[in-house]
């Protein structure tokens, strides 16, 4: 099985059935609707103008190209919809590494040739990004190729597996002809994903945006920089963008839409579920360097009188957030905040134990309008994970978690 | 009192949010470099080399134009867009390139601090390397963007120019003649006033300024709907610069060139031939602000330059990353900043003479960096409908033949004797 680099098979010499010099290697494509990693034809550059060659018909590759075809039955043409050329697509292009999690750039692809049932096959092994890949192709032409090969043997390689490489393709419709997705980026964690956003330029991170599937997307925005979030927003459409900031934490939702344009704020709102834009709103309405504005009003509240069993069949049917119920919150019936019992606690009792029983002495809360400072003030007073944020009335309205507080004082470091 | 000083706030901030990159680059633009080339001009030829310029105010514009616009569409780089559309080894070559021209800037950069401090009696042994640490730890230690609110303040210094070339009392009806009459045909022929001319296009059109602008646009997140405001940024920057560049000329013509000084050896000449003529207050301006100039641009050359050249090769950068993350980045900073200094620490270094070759070499190289900008410039892949005007063409094509013209002539007169 021998490898070869793709910048020694462009511009390679090709050979037809006589044997006579046809033309040279313009491009290596593959059609990802068929393969992912095949090459699938060759574009040659003749005399006569580029043509196309499948790559079946290749008999040989060291030292130059050999086909079974005479040149005068290639097909003329430079139709090349439907394929991903590896020089003009990937050579110099920027990549998703998702295995080493960050955008690389792409020094030289390494092809592998195998044998099957007699035939030649060439198939993309791996995309260097290391020194190789780049010594190779200053010094191509200029060191005599033995030498070259020399040295490039002691260089260690530094490639990146072809099943590792996402693709990035601003273009919507040729994004769907080469089956471009980024089923492998979404594995990643969130902030991750948001920490190779931040390095793409701006038509890339909507391309990335658009073929996220909502939730991930979702979890990924909420952890960008708020400044490439608001202009990853803002060039989504607006169901796209509302739909994505549905699956958002609605305070971060919140703080996301109150730095766009008010405008563009309303548009994102109309195109959301009636549910989810009435929680919005009432969140916007809320100052943003107060309590309300950083609270969370997905949170998990149990009856006073209830059991530890009411509380654990409540926290199987929450939706929200997992990082709100270090602690489940009690109220009565008029929505009055009543007590706090910690998730530790509820788990060592017996279901049958009243949680008023359990309860943490003294009950701290903050009011809807108390200012930011004060709020990080309370966490670091009494150590909490969770504050309950509550109205005039001491009615539960939301919930602070440790997590946004920490955003907050690294906002202001 | 403390309605003062909010009043005064409000109005910063205010400065703050309207100043974009354009402005920016345009102070840095009046570096060391800048002074030390213009101040020269005026000494040598006096208004001779005022007619450039208009047409390097119009050409400045373009260029800085253009970058603006190819960052603000593609949202990349131009070292990136040079790599993606042109290839590794004309990226490697342009870079090496890249490399060499700024170094000369950045010793240009460290022999400003080391000669304005020289003018407060201060030694360049205990100053220069001073400042480099200074410089370095900047960046390092993450307080980049702060130190370029102070500086950016401080580079109000630059209408101190403004002030001094008013106070030296110059000739103003001949100076706006010169400004819109060309010199007599032979001064073309003068291989010291050829070597003039393409020393002010070069450090007033600076290759890097091109990749500083165009990243900056970039790092802003400038997008093609907010264009438009960079578009104003851009164009009062640039004749900022250059009106500023009007000053120091005609200042050091009406002082140093009328009084028979033509030869400024380091800024001591410069200023101590100010100080009989316009006083104290201009002389220590004069060091005050080319000592904020020299250090401004000292510490983003070298950053700049780090950054085009590993996003070009695809090293890893950022001053976000630590040293071992982005080893390239901070050891090709590092080595720029401690080669730079230690220059200027060799003894009996010609300040200006070295920093006017410095701004030479960079009129020499601009035009390979010109006609990559316009080949991305007018690729419809790359820029789509916001490829550039016919004008715009014009405007550039022209100073990269200009320039490329000067180049010739002055090898020229240096065969011919």
């Amino acid at each position: 099985m021998a490898t070869f680099a793709l910048t020694e098979l462009l511009g390679a010499p090709v050979f037809d059935t006589g044997g006579s010099r046809c033309g040279r290697v313009r491009e290596l494509a593959l059609v990802p609707q068929e393969d992912r990693a095949r090459v699938a034809v060759l574009i040659i550059r003749t005399s006569t103008g580029d043509h196309l060659l499948p790559f079946v018909s290749v008999t040989s590759i060291n030292g130059g190209i050999r086909t079974d075809v005479p040149a005068a039955n290639w097909a003329k043409g430079d139709g090349t919809e439907g394929m991903l050329l590896l020089g003009r697509d990937l050579l110099d292009q920027q990549v998703i590494d998702v295995f080493g999690r960050k955008v690389v750039r792409v020094n030289d692809l390494d092809l592998l040739q195998e044998s099957v049932a007699n035939h030649i096959v060439l198939k993309v092994g791996s995309v260097d990004v290391g020194p190789r890949g780049a010594v190779r192709r200053l010094l191509k032409g200029i060191v005599p190729l033995v030498a070259l090969r020399a040295l490039l043997r002691q260089i260690p390689p530094r490639s990146i597996p072809w099943d590792f490489v996402d693709l990035i393709e601003t273009d919507p419709a040729r994004r769907v002809k080469l089956k471009i997705s980024h089923d492998r980026l979404a594995k990643l964690h969130p902030a991750d994903i948001a920490d190779i956003v931040e390095d793409l330029a701006p038509d890339e991170r909507e391309a990335v945006f658009e073929t996220l599937n909502e939730e991930v997307a979702a979890g990924a925005l909420e952890e960008v920089d708020p400044k490439v979030q608001k202009a990853i927003v803002e060039s989504l459409d607006s169901d796209r963008a509302a739909d994505i900031v549905e699956e958002m934490e609605p305070d971060a939702a919140a703080d996301l839409l109150a730095d766009l344009p008010e405008e563009r704020t309303s548009e994102i709102l109309l195109e959301m579920q009636p549910q989810e834009r009435k929680e919005m709103v009432e969140l916007l309405e809320f100052k943003e360097n107060t309590a309300a504005g950083r609270m969370n009003t997905e949170f998990l509240a149990v009856h006073v009188a209830g059991s530890v069993h009411d509380a654990v069949e409540a926290l199987r049917h929450f939706e929200g957030g997992v990082e709100t119920v270090s602690t489940v919150y009690l109220v009565d019936s008029h929505g009055t905040l009543a007590g706090a019992v910690p998730l530790a606690k509820l788990v060592l009792a017996t279901p049958d134990t009243p949680l008023l029983a359990l309860t943490q002495e003294p009950l701290i809360s903050s009011h809807a309008g108390a200012r930011e400072k004060e709020v990080a003030e309370l966490f670091d007073k009494y150590n909490l994970m969770t504050l309950p944020v509550v109205d005039d009335n001491k009615k539960l309205t939301g919930v602070i978690t440790s997590d946004d507080i920490i955003s907050l004082l690294r906002a202001n470091l | 009192m403390a309605r003062f000083w909010k009043r005064w706030k409000v109005r910063i901030l205010l400065f703050f949010a309207v100043v974009g990159p354009g402005f920016i680059t345009a102070n840095v633009d009046n570096d060391a470099g800048g002074i030390w080339t213009y101040s020269a001009a005026g000494a040598q030829f006096g208004h001779m080399l005022l007619w450039t310029m208009i047409p390097i105010t119009v050409a400045l514009i373009v260029v800085q134009e253009i970058c603006a616009r190819m960052g603000a569409v593609t949202g990349k780089g131009l070292s990136d867009l040079i790599r993606e559309e042109f290839g590794f080894r004309v990226t490697c070559l342009m870079m090496i390139g890249l490399v060499i021209v700024n170094f000369g800037n950045v010793v240009t950069e460290f022999a400003g601090i080391a000669g304005s401090l020289q003018l407060f009696g201060l030694n360049k042994y205990y100053t220069v390397p001073v400042c480099a640490v200074i410089v370095w730890l900047i960046v390092v230690k993450g307080q980049y963007k702060t130190v370029e609110k102070v500086f950016l303040t401080a580079s109000f210094f630059y209408v101190t120019y403004i002030i001094a070339g008013v106070l030296a009392k110059p000739a103003w009806l001949e100076a706006l003649e010169a400004t819109v009459v060309l010199p007599r045909k032979e001064m073309f022929l003068h291989q010291d006033y050829l070597y003039m001319v393409i020393g002010v296009v070069g450090t007033t059109i600076a290759p890097w300024m091109q990749f500083y602008l165009q990243a900056s646009v970039v790092e802003k997140g400038v997008t093609r709907r907010q264009y438009k405001a960079s578009q104003l940024d851009v164009i009062a920057g640039c004749i900022f610069t250059d009106v500023v560049a009007w000053f120091i000329i005609v200042a050091c013509a009406a002082t140093l060139y009328v009084h028979g000084y033509h030869n400024i050896a380091d800024a001591k000449d410069a200023a101590q031939a100010l100080r009989p003529l316009a006083g104290d207050y201009a002389y220590i301006l004069f060091a005050v602000g080319l000592f904020n100039a020299s250090l401004f641009a000292a510490s983003i050359l070298p950053l700049s330059t780090a950054y085009a050249v590993c996003e070009g090769l695809g090293f890893e950068s950022g001053v976000g990353k630590k040293f071992g993350e982005a080893p390239v980045f901070y050891w090709l900073y590092t080595i720029l900043i401690v080669a730079g200094a230690g220059v200027i620490l060799m003894p009996n270094i010609p300040l200006v003479k070295i920093s006017i070759l410095s701004q030479v070499i960079n009129g020499v190289v601009l035009p390979f960096v010109l006609v990559f900008m316009l080949l991305l410039v007018n690729k419809p892949s790359v820029m789509g409908e916001y490829v550039n005007s016919r004008l715009y063409n014009v405007v550039a094509w022209a100073t990269t033949v200009i320039m490329v013209g000067l180049t010739i002539a002055w090898f020229w007169t240096l065969r011919s004797g």
